[in-house]
């Protein structure tokens, strides 16, 4: 089992001869071998700390049982994972955690994904000989977005690692100590950088609390979809978390090419737009409502009708609904497609190399390919000219940003200088006054779909919607309904389906396919060895 | 106590003697914090903060730090501070006993300073002396072996150095 030039270190895992490259600690080794030794203050992304001995395991080199999570593996080392010492070990660290802990699972937000609820459940003795009173910390704002349940803090300083050594930030500490330790922030400076949601994600138990996210639901009653963050160009891999078909809450999916465990705070809050009493969600026209059904009819009469047409693109759409717009244009003659851009943001970079990007969208890269390296340049330029001159008299236009807005000021004017317009929008606003027609569109956490980030790697999107319930038909369907009514389709596909068309049609994605992207996409550049970004994110 | 803290040139100069003898800036901060509760007379948020800036670590470190021992002077602590040692060897000759003598006769409990500013009572980790347990130190002085008749007696002496201007 030799990995190219690694040297590998020979041990014993449970009476079983392994092997792994020298170096590795005890239990990310034994954890390659499947074996899971149980942790509460380790993390795969911070320093080690070895501060919860929840990791004990007996080993040939100690008279006592040693911590796994920090001690190395070495040639003739033998660890036993399951011997009495172990468990016995495990069984006292458990008891020890439990002490002062509330044990409140049935009002703590954490519980179903509790650390120390799993661990107490599989290590723990099954009952406490512990009768004193248990003691009372602190439960207080911490920032403008967590508070911290200090009567559930095990003390484990993964938070506290977190503020020091990936945002880099420090606002975290453990204050006083023994029993009456918890954590807390300095008088007066709260919790508030870019990064912070992330402490509540990987607190073991339910101490640190999302304010967003309390009491809001119970976390196994929730579904859960592997996703990509829209939020900016990085495209944070994200776990989307919804009850009914309305997402409750967003995390973080480890993918260390791209967002490694974390992901911002601009990104996990900003969908909240999405059930704002502004969101688009029924089609009209001019003067009236229309039936989702009747919505498509009516776009696809005014597309085949249509003369001297422009198209609109922005770069939240996805490369399936790019490549649709794509084949809608291409069927049209003359017709023009330009791009519209939202103005730059902050980029952020933290000491971890974390960054959030400037870019406040998914996949201008994505249409970039499509449409050419100029669509949201000298492309829109020409667009915005046209239209000024009235050289337009269809425009078909798609704006998928949360912005009431609109694609904003140069081209709300220039828009109503079309004389039909037809636009997608997620969000109403005075801007659509006087469409022609005016269709809802899918916000980013709502798209089935690639797209490819500000580093050129092609992810897939899940839509959040409960199948079979959507709450209106998505541009990805629509667009091949109106395709088909114009006879350039002869049956609607899958978004996976219509990236096998991309793929036939250009080059830069012929080497890809849905499912080869994986959980973790790939560089559409280079096909690369699947990815794996299982491992939870806690 | 000036409104913004800030070291005397001579503190500076013994805080600069402090950075040349440890590996890291960080390590330095426990001597720091001793000639800063010298300095200013208490550890208050301004301190703190100034003692952070000046080693430039984050505010809420230096916090961790003060609080994790019990043997720095916090603002707001009386002018005797009685911290009576309560870990086990202590504990298994009469700690808390003291601690409810003292209680008893000052009217406060343990982490409260009574209303005249002059007592504070803070039950503490081992201060190191087992062996005439049970202990406590008062501000920079120990009391060993004590009798409750001991803490009486000393309650006494320092309410009458007290009334006299005599330092504690
Ligand atoms: S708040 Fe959570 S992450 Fe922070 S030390 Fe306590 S248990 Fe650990
Ligand atoms: S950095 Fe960008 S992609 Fe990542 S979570 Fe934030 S907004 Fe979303
Ligand atoms: S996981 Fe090893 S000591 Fe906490
Ligand atoms: S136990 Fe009190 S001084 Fe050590």
């Amino acid at each position: 089992m030799a990995r190219g030039d690694t040297p590998m270190t020979r041990w014993l895992l449970n009476g079983q001869e392994v092997e792994n490259p020298t170096g590795m600690t005890i239990m990310e080794a034994a954890r390659e071998h499947g074996v899971d030794i149980p942790d509460f203050c380790y993390h795969p992304g911070l320093s080690i700390a070895g501060n919860c001995r929840i990791c004990m395991v007996e080993s040939n080199r100690s008279p006592k049982p040693i911590i796994a999570c920090s001690e190395r593996i070495a040639d003739g080392l033998e660890i036993k994972t399951d011997s009495d010492v172990a468990v016995e070990a495990r069984n006292s660290v458990m008891e020890f955690q439990l002490i002062n802990h509330p044990l409140d699972c049935p009002v703590c937000d954490k519980s179903g994904e509790c650390i120390l609820q799993d661990h107490s459940y599989t290590h723990g003795p099954d009952r406490s000989r512990f009768v004193e009173d248990k003691n009372i910390r602190h439960t207080k704002e911490l920032g403008p977005t967590i508070s911290i349940w200090g009567n559930r803090c095990i003390v484990c300083t993964r938070c506290v690692r977190f503020c020091d050594e990936i945002s880099g930030t420090g606002e975290l500490c453990v204050v006083e100590r023994g029993d009456r330790a918890v954590v807390d922030v300095f008088p007066g400076i709260p919790i508030d950088n870019a990064m912070a949601g992330n402490t509540v994600d990987i607190c073991p138990v339910g101490a640190l609390i999302s304010e967003d996210f309390k009491f809001e639901a119970r976390v196994w009653n929730m579904d859960r979809r592997d996703s990509v963050c829209g939020g900016c160009a990085r495209g944070c891999n994200i776990e989307v978390e919804t009850l009914d078909g309305y997402v409750k809450r967003l995390l973080p999916r480890e993918n260390l090419e791209v967002n490694d465990w974390w992901m911002c705070d601009h990104g996990r809050y900003g969908w909240r737009h999405l059930y704002s009493e502004n969101r688009l969600t029924t089609a009209r026209t001019a003067n009236q409502e229309l039936e989702d059904d009747s919505a498509t009819s009516t776009l696809a009469d005014f597309v085949s009708r249509a003369k001297k047409v422009a198209f609109l693109i922005d770069p939240f759409l996805t490369c399936e609904e790019l490549s649709l717009i794509h084949g809608l244009s291409s069927s049209i003659p003359d017709s023009i497609v330009g791009g519209w851009l939202p103005p730059k943001g902050t980029a952020e970079q933290f000491p971890s190399g974390f960054t959030i990007s400037s870019a406040k969208h998914p996949n201008r890269r994505g249409a970039e390919k499509i449409f050419g390296s100029k669509v949201f340049g000298k492309d829109g330029k020409d667009l915005l000219k046209a239209l000024d001159s009235r050289k337009v008299s269809t425009l078909i236009a798609f704006c998928g940003g949360p912005a009431e807005e609109g694609p904003g000021s140069s081209w709300s004017e220039a828009i109503r200088k079309a004389r039909k317009r037809i636009v997608f929008s997620v969000m109403d606003g005075d801007w659509l006054k006087g469409a022609s027609l005016v269709v809802p569109a899918t916000a980013p956490l709502e798209k089935e779909g690639t797209w490819i980030n500000e580093d050129g790697r092609l992810q897939r999107a899940r839509s959040c919607w409960k199948p079979g319930d959507e709450p209106f038909c998505p541009e990805l369907v629509r667009l091949q309904q109106v395709q088909m009514a114009c006879e350039i389709r002869t049956r609607c596909l899958s978004a996976a389906g219509v990236f096998r068309e991309l793929a036939e049609n250009i080059k830069a994605f012929s080497q890809h396919s849905h499912s080869d992207l994986g959980d973790g996409g790939l560089p559409l550049s280079r096909r690369r060895a699947r990815v794996d970004s299982k491992g939870g994110t806690r | 106590m000036a409104q913004t803290p800030s070291f005397s040139r001579e503190a500076m100069k013994q805080y600069k003697w402090f950075l040349s003898r440890y590996p890291t800036r960080r390590a330095a901060l426990l001597p720091t914090l001793r000639l800063a509760e010298q300095q200013f007379g208490e550890l208050g948020v301004a301190e703190m903060r100034y003692v952070a800036d000046l080693m430039k670590i984050s505010p809420a470190a230096v916090f961790g730090v003060v609080t994790f021992y019990t043997h720095y002077r916090r603002a707001g602590t009386g002018k005797f501070h009685l911290q009576v040692c309560s870990t086990l060897s202590c504990a298994l000759r009469g700690s808390e006993d003291v601690v409810t003598r003292i209680s008893e006769r000052l009217g406060i409990s343990p982490g409260e300073t009574s209303e005249c500013g002059l007592f504070s009572l803070s039950k503490v980790e081992c201060l190191g002396s087992c062996d005439t347990a049970p202990m406590l130190q008062c501000n920079d002085d120990y009391h060993e072996g004590l009798t409750l008749e001991d803490v009486d007696q000393l309650i006494e002496q320092l309410r009458s150095e007290a009334s006299q201007g005599v330092n504690g």
